[in-house]
């Protein structure tokens, strides 16, 4: 399958162990096409952030693992590469909570990232770019970091992840925490830069009302495995998720809850 | 009051306690590139005197060359610590971390013991004892000197921390997780501010180890590194130079007028009471980052 047409993403049967006993995510598969933008749903601890740290490297300062299946970045298994060589092929991770570089200025915060490529005249024109998409980070380039607002550190964390030049861009709920008006503004953002540059996304979100709006695919996630995978017009009709993540439908009573549960034994 | 004792006591100890900066300024080099705040500071001072010793008794070398070799050495054992005792523990607690950096500084003094004895070795770097004379105020050569470097060292690091490099540093410092996240290599990063640190160390063995002779306890200067970090802010190289400069004249000037009172080693007291007060009082220092908790 990843040989002929390969994904620039395959996540294959991956299996995610931390401290050697906590099974984290259980066989997931996930597949990001070239210039696509796909989305994982789920609620809160089904293993979301912990499928993109497989991808990004960062599972091992956790001490977590990658047990079974396989990486593959671009037809490449990455299992064994570093954090900093996975960013160097393309891979950048914006983690969850912004974790920007809070005593930094948004102009030093974008520096430091374009640590890994080319000269002082690549990073200019490329921090220039980054200014493109998001005016308002350029307004408040010389103050602290750690005193912006939420939604612009949320910003100053896509746009430090853009410096590194990247071919996949992995977000973690960047609606978290965050004003609905901007959340679909930088969303909006991140539409346009996936079209415009071809740059892949892999969007990972609680909120699925926000992310079903963007995406063209998505997968749902529960309890570290993949329980539904569908274009982002069918999963907005699906009545499960309609019910339980898009908030709509009837009100939850005990048997709304009970007939969930076997929904996600039969999808598993 | 006599005020031309208060003013010698003044300028002298802000001379030294400029050379006090020099040893915070190794420590605020590795906590403002990695926030480790490493406690074997006084031991990699004490450890460079030797070197330098060593390495011009073994070449024949003339101290001007002996001590750049003694700092190309000491860079190279500050990357090395960062490989064989730091890299296993990034991200990990931080008291971990701590533990650690005594540790080293435990198995330094153990090591130059073991190697070279207890006996104090002169280092003569042909400074004059002769006072130099400004108005009627003696000034100690010496001191003049150190002082002198350690402005010298804070210019430097007052621009490369401005530099893409040191920035990356400081982004290091900040979050740990965060840099991985875009590519940046933390380990080669804590290396390089370890040897940034060590090679300052250098430079403080040497001025101290002119000046009182080089033996274990040039590694107490860590009790002086440290108060002078703390009260400076522990990641503001300007507030090092500053706090050297205000702990310098506090020590000096107060343990002036206390030692005839209660008959000497005043000093060590003044420079405790200072560490403790900044910790209870202002525990950022004059000039450290504050965390920021947004609500």
């Amino acid at each position: 399958m990843s040989d002929a047409a390969p994904s620039l993403l395959s996540i294959n049967n991956v299996e995610v162990i931390y401290d050697h006993v906590s099974l984290a995510i259980k066989g997931v598969s996930i597949e990001v096409p070239r210039g696509g933008m796909v989305g994982l749903l789920g609620a809160n601890g089904a293993g979301k952030s912990t499928l993109l740290k497989s991808v990004s490297g960062l599972l091992k300062t956790e001490r977590g693992e990658v047990t079974r299946g396989e990486v593959r970045f671009d037809g490449r298994n990455i299992d064994a590469l570093t954090p900093q060589e996975r960013v160097e092929l393309g891979i950048v991770h914006v983690l969850e909570g912004r974790r920007v570089f809070e005593h930094l200025t948004p102009d030093e915060n974008l520096v430091a990232a374009s640590a890994v490529r080319g000269g002082r005249a690549d990073m200019l024109r490329n921090r220039e770019r980054v200014y493109g998409y998001f005016p308002r980070l350029h307004e408040r380039r010389t103050a602290q970091a750690g005193y912006l607002s939420g939604g612009e550190q949320q910003m100053l964390a896509i746009g430090r992840a853009l410096m590194t030049q990247p071919r996949l861009l992995m977000l973690d709920e960047p609606s978290l925490g965050l004003a609905p008006f901007l959340v679909a503004e930088i969303f909006e953002i991140i539409r346009r830069i996936n079209r415009e540059e071809q740059l892949s996304v892999l969007l990972v979100e609680q909120n699925a009302i926000a992310a079903l709006e963007v995406v063209s695919h998505g997968y749902l996630i529960e309890n570290g495995r993949i329980v539904m995978h569908d274009s982002s017009e069918a999963m907005k009709k699906n009545p499960d998720i309609q019910e339980f993540y898009l908030g709509g439908g009837a009100a939850r009573d005990f048997h709304g809850i009970k007939h969930y549960r076997r929904r996600k034994r039969w999808l598993t | 009051m006599d005020w031309t004792l208060f003013a010698e006591l003044a300028v002298n100890g802000a001379l030294s306690g400029l050379m006090y900066s020099l040893v915070a300024m190794g420590i605020v080099l590795i906590y403002k590139s990695s926030s480790v705040p490493n406690l074997a500071q006084g031991a990699l001072t004490m450890l460079s005197a030797y070197i330098v010793l060593a390495i011009a008794g073994a070449l024949k070398a003339p101290l001007w060359l002996a001590i750049p070799l003694a700092m190309a050495v000491m860079f190279g054992i500050g990357m090395g610590i960062e490989r064989v005792a730091l890299r296993r523990l990034a991200g990990r607690p931080i008291i971990m971390i701590l533990m650690m950096t005594l540790g080293l500084d435990i198995f330094v003094r153990a090591a130059t013991m073991t190697l070279w004895g207890g006996t104090a070795r002169p280092l003569p770097l042909g400074i004059s004892d002769a006072p130099l004379f400004l108005g009627p105020l003696l000034l100690n050569r010496a001191y003049v000197v150190g002082a002198l470097v350690a402005l010298v060292l804070f210019a430097v690091f007052f621009f490369f921390f401005r530099t893409r490099r040191g920035i990356v540093l400081r982004a290091i410092a900040d979050d740990y997780t965060a840099s991985w996240s875009v590519g940046i290599s933390v380990e080669r990063g804590v290396a390089l501010s370890w040897a940034m640190s060590s090679v300052v160390a250098t430079a403080a063995g040497v001025l101290w180890g002119s000046i009182q002779g080089v033996d274990q306890s040039l590694s107490q200067l860590l009790l002086k590194g440290i108060a002078v970090a703390v009260l400076g802010g522990m990641d503001s190289v300007g507030g090092a130079i500053l706090a050297g400069i205000l702990l310098g004249v506090i020590e000096n000037t107060a343990s002036g007028f206390l030692d005839p009172l209660v008959g000497g080693g005043s000093r060590d007291l003044v420079v405790a009471a200072i560490l403790v007060l900044t910790i209870l009082v202002r525990p950022h220092g004059l000039f450290g980052r504050e965390d920021i908790e947004r609500i």
